[in-house]
């Protein structure tokens, strides 16, 4: 199983080798100062044995043990522990001191003079060193031992001053290690973070200067497949530009011709028939534009990169367009044109508002009246921003509150329709406003009769 | 009048021919950009059309080197692509106009009309629109051969529109054009120009259109 956090996987790693240190590193160092230490102790038993040995007496084979109850005193005192001792005959038998402690297992067969080790006595550990001292021509055997209160304290201290500071550089690391992994990988969050908060059409390459060395590799590839995306989608631009130019000038040949052979005289069914052929071609022409531009919208595909739009030129740069059909049908276009500065896409901004006036122009009847506007509304809140706005309003049939969820969707067209719409148009202004961060809003004109279409900006982030 | 055609498809430019001989002018096509510019060096022209899709050399390339030996042929462009980088290109250039196809035959018809006028005004005296004649040096108009009686802010107004038919004209841009340095002129008072225009213009059949909450527009004159 793969371990998929970072953390854990470096905690894991990092837990087995640090408790074995730790461990040895304990163990090391309590026998390095215990042993020392013991030895003092030890030696100091000796010298007490010592001392005992130089008041043994023998007189006719009769050993005694001349201690002065003062000099018993001074053998006996210590700050901690508990000091017994005894002193052996020949026979074993016990002379002075204290007769329970035990003696040595294997004390007749030990050559050495003196023997240490671990004993109990009167319900206590006790440390013991048995000197066998001559006497009278034999051995005396000596035996000191003290409880081990002095020895328990310095194996104490030993793992308080050595092991405790050990444990806690373990944990100090481990903890290091846990937010260490996260501190460190505060670039990356930052990086995602700029990734995340970008808007898809934006493929720049991703900024290697906040990187870290070790995450250049995953900005690099990154950036690399950016500009992979960017050359896929050069050539998608290139692609719609050339469909654009390949149906277009065939259809301008196409109705240039109808049109001329209208302007002859003809019968009037071949008229008829002509006639036919010319509106489909127009027809064809409009499809043709509106299928390429909702390509370009959809695909996120800028033929211009981004730039501040003032929405009130755009419309006045548009408006002899629009106004020589709006005579052509008998319709009363007019402006109120207030300024209205956007961040987007020029070219998909000026489709969005053609396809708005030419649904009214298309759907108007003749004498209807139409009206452009643009300008800021003032803002929702006290900290909100004023939101540019551009609205067409007509005083035509209007959409039906049930039909306008529907009209945005892709090629529907309200049942009962008269016109020649392919019901893309407000589909292509939903996509190019919502690539706006702009929000289309349909209803009923100023007297509630009527239609008005209006892109708010500044609704949700551009996308 | 003589125009010439640079387009390479031998439908739109046989298409696009007839309808401009048919308005009387006096057309020439070639496919090529190379050729067109040779053409138009050699030869004299009152109008280019010119398509920017073209093989081998294209049309903005043709345009750089018409301009670029002083041509100051006027330039009517045409393309397919409708990127505003192409239409801001092609101007920047020195095209005087710019259509996308496909166009309307009688918008091309128009257009044309109003680019050979203003080439013709700005070489010459005499402004010609229908019935109506203005001698921009005399300063003097006839509508209809007889003399017409026009007020100095009448007449500047008239010379605005006349520079751009069929186009809309903003209220601002006329009253910039017409209203001195020091002088405040108010859009009201364009309104009384325009409408003493009309009660001139509009028995000769001359049309002055009001776009509402914009500006106007002079009309095509359409012989009826």
């Amino acid at each position: 199983m793969k371990d998929r956090s970072l953390r854990g996987h470096l905690l894991r790693l990092l837990l087995l080798p640090v408790a074995g240190i730790l461990l040895v590193s304990s163990v090391a160092a309590y026998y390095l100062a215990l042993d020392p230490a013991t030895q003092a102790h030890d030696a100091s038993l000796i010298d007490a044995g010592l001392a005992l040995a130089e008041r043994i007496r023998t007189n006719a084979g009769i050993t005694t043990v001349d201690l002065p109850s003062a000099a018993e005193q001074v053998l006996r005192t210590d700050p901690y522990d508990k000091v017994y001792y005894a002193v052996r005959d020949p026979a074993g038998h016990v002379i002075a001191g204290d007769a329970g402690i035990p003696a040595p297992l294997d004390q007749r067969n030990a050559r050495a003079t003196t023997m240490f080790y671990d004993a109990a006595y009167r319900g206590e550990k006790v440390r013991a060193a048995t000197y066998l001292a001559p006497c009278g021509g034999q051995v005396c055997s000596i035996t000191v031992a003290e409880t081990t209160r002095k020895r328990d304290r310095l194996v104490r201290e030993i793992l308080i001053g050595s092991v405790l500071p050990q444990a806690l550089l373990a944990v100090l690391t481990l903890v290091i290690v846990w937010f260490g992994v996260a501190r460190g990988l505060m670039p990356l969050h930052r990086l995602s973070e700029e990734i995340r908060k970008r808007s898809a059409r934006d493929l720049r390459p991703v900024g290697t200067a906040q990187t870290p060395e070790e995450a250049r590799p995953l900005v690099g590839a990154l950036n690399q497949l950016l500009v992979e995306v960017q050359e896929s989608h050069r050539n998608q631009q290139r692609f719609l530009a050339n469909a654009a130019h390949q149906l277009r000038t065939p259809l301008a040949g196409l109705r240039a011709h109808a049109e001329l052979a209208l302007a002859q005289p003809l019968p009037p069914a071949a008229r008829a028939e002509l006639e036919q052929v010319h509106s489909a071609t127009v027809r064809t022409a409009r499809l043709a534009n509106q299928l390429l531009a909702l390509a370009r919208a959809e695909s996120g595909g800028r033929v211009e990169p981004p730039a501040q739009v003032e929405l009130k030129q755009l419309i006045e740069g548009a408006a002899d367009d629009w106004v020589h059909r709006a005579l052509e049908r008998d319709l009363d276009l007019g402006f109120e044109l207030k300024p209205a500065g956007v961040h987007g896409d020029v070219l998909l901004l000026r489709e969005a508002l053609g396809n708005l006036v030419h649904n009214a122009l298309e759907y108007l009847p003749r004498g209807g009246r139409i009206t452009v506007r643009s300008g800021m509304r003032p803002p929702a809140g006290p900290d909100a921003e004023p939101q540019p706005f551009v609205e067409v309003e007509d005083d035509g049939p209007g959409i039906p509150a049930v039909e306008r969820e529907r009209v945005v969707e892709r090629f529907y067209r309200v049942p009962g329709t008269v016109g020649t719409g392919s019901g893309l148009g407000l589909a292509i202004v939903r996509e190019i406003a919502t690539a706006h961060g702009a929000a289309l809003e349909i209803g009923a004109g100023a007297s509630g009769k009527g239609c008005r279409v209006e892109i708010k900006f500044g609704v949700a982030k551009a996308a | 009048m003589r125009i010439l055609i640079v387009e390479d498809d031998p439908s739109l430019a046989s298409g696009v021919s007839r309808i401009l001989e048919a308005e009387g002018y006096a057309v020439d096509m070639t496919s090529r950009g190379e050729e067109a510019v040779e053409a138009a060096k050699r030869e004299r022209f009152d109008l280019v059309i010119l398509d920017i899709g073209l093989p081998g050399m294209d049309g903005f390339e043709a345009l750089r080197r018409l301009r670029g030996a002083e041509h100051r042929v006027p330039v009517l462009v045409l393309t397919a692509r409708d990127t505003v980088g192409d239409r801001v290109h092609g101007l920047d250039l020195g095209a005087d106009d710019y259509m996308a196809k496909p166009f309307a035959m009688p918008e091309l018809t128009a257009r044309v009309r109003a680019l050979i006028r203003r080439s013709q005004a700005q070489t010459g005296p005499r402004v010609t629109h229908g019935p109506l004649m203005l001698d921009t040096v005399a300063r003097r108009a006839y509508l209809a051969g007889e003399p017409l009686e026009l007020a100095a802010r009448e007449w500047a107004v008239l010379e605005v529109l006349l520079g751009r038919v069929e186009k809309i004209v903003s209220k601002e841009s006329i009253i910039q054009a017409v209203a001195g340095w020091d002088e405040e002129l108010s859009p009201n008072a364009i309104e009384v120009y325009i409408s003493r225009l009309r009660s001139k213009l509009e028995r000769a059949g001359i049309r002055i259109r009001t776009v509402r909450g914009f500006g106007y527009m002079l009309e095509d004159f359409k012989a009826s």
